[in-house]
């Protein structure tokens, strides 16, 4: 019996790099692939129907926490037996997601987190230095230390998607996961997965830089006493 | 007392009574969103500056109250103090508000995309049940 893999891809403003993420994912694999448009003012919504994925769309920008939960559930929706989350920007290489998928399928672990820190050669060090930073954070925050809290290259299986609940809508979305995992004692490993930098993802406007980690900091901090 | 009144002790009571008179108004006459909290906050606040225009003795005795024995610096940090508070408060409401947002664009998103999740859905079980008969 086939397992079913969906891919949940949250973009905001992406139509330049939509398409070819999704025609390179399909080329690795039948996955499902579920792509959340959160509010963008450009065409990606449209890419992203054109190029055959489930596209759902927030009228609303929301934040990219906010529509990795939409994809969530929409797979969820789907009754998808392993749930992966990935950038919509191209940064992570969907080579990648069989590495991810693997424990869960084989029943070792309930979550798998992908981690740039594991296989960081290209990394520049300012997000070397800064995912050292925001490790440490959560860790003082959540209890859990993982080699890189910021990754959004994740797979759930069907049970971990179902209990993981959190209310963070923003970047700190990521790192509520962790707590989750904590949390509900829910069994997960760390695989390293490459990421590319290009001129393209880097120069996004609306990518966790240094002023958005602080904001992402301060969100997780006011979340602790509100 | 009322011997020489000065014209910021006129001002002050003037707008403490004008936004004690609307949050009553606005509280007897259930408006939206008026609630209790609401309106004892709007006493303590607005109710207070009038006290203080009115008795400017009033900090001596909220001085030795808090213990601090500056009287201005007393109201300061008391005035901080509640700024504080109703910025928490503020903050607090607005945090309910954006998840409230959240999830009504996702549960419209998810409206909107029934039909379509309804159908790959039926296809993947299509798919399945052909791969069990294979």
């Amino acid at each position: 019996m086939s397992l079913r893999i969906a891919v949940v891809i949250p973009i905001f403003n992406e139509a330049c790099a939509i398409g070819s993420v999704l025609e390179e994912t399909r080329k690795h694999g039948d996955y499902i692939l579920i792509v959340v448009d959160d509010g963008s003012s450009d065409d990606s919504f449209v890419h992203a129907s054109a190029h055959g994925a489930l596209a759902l769309r927030h009228k609303l920008n929301r934040g990219k926490g906010a529509a990795v939960k939409t994809g969530i559930m929409a797979a969820n929706l789907l009754e998808a037996d392993v749930i992966v989350t990935m950038d919509g920007d191209g940064q992570h290489d969907p080579a990648d997601i069989m590495a991810l998928v693997i424990p869960i399928i084989e029943g070792k672990v309930d979550v798998v987190l992908g981690s740039r820190l594991m296989n960081r050669e290209k990394m520049p060090w300012p997000k070397v230095v800064a995912n050292y930073i925001g490790n440490i954070i959560t860790w003082l925050l959540y209890g859990l230390f993982v080699s890189d809290s910021q990754s959004g290259f994740r797979a759930y299986s069907k049970y971990a998607a179902l209990i993981i609940d959190t209310k963070a809508d923003k970047y700190e979305y990521d790192s509520k996961v962790i707590r989750e995992i904590k949390n509900n004692r829910l069994r997960f490993k760390e695989v390293p997965v490459l990421t590319r930098y290009t001129e393209y993802s880097m120069g996004k406007k609306q990518k966790q830089g240094f002023f958005n980690g602080l904001v992402t900091l301060g969100r997780m901090l006011w979340k602790m006493i509100a | 007392m009322f011997e020489k009144i000065h014209l910021y002790q006129v001002v002050v009571v003037f707008i403490s009574s004008v936004m004690l008179f609307q949050g009553i108004k606005d509280f007897v006459k259930r408006e939206v969103g008026q609630t209790l909290l609401k309106l004892i906050v709007r006493i303590v606040v607005w109710g207070g500056m009038a006290l203080v225009a009115i008795y400017p003795n009033f900090t001596y005795s909220l001085s030795k109250l808090i213990g601090i024995e500056d009287n201005i610096t007393a109201v300061i940090v008391t005035g901080f103090i509640f700024v504080f508070l109703i910025i928490f408060k503020l903050l607090s409401a607005i945090e309910k508000l954006e998840q409230n947002m959240s999830e009504l664009t996702r549960r419209e998103s998810l409206k909107d995309a029934h039909e379509r999740i309804e159908k790959l859905r039926r296809e993947l079980i299509a798919d399945r049940d052909g791969d069990v008969n294979d």
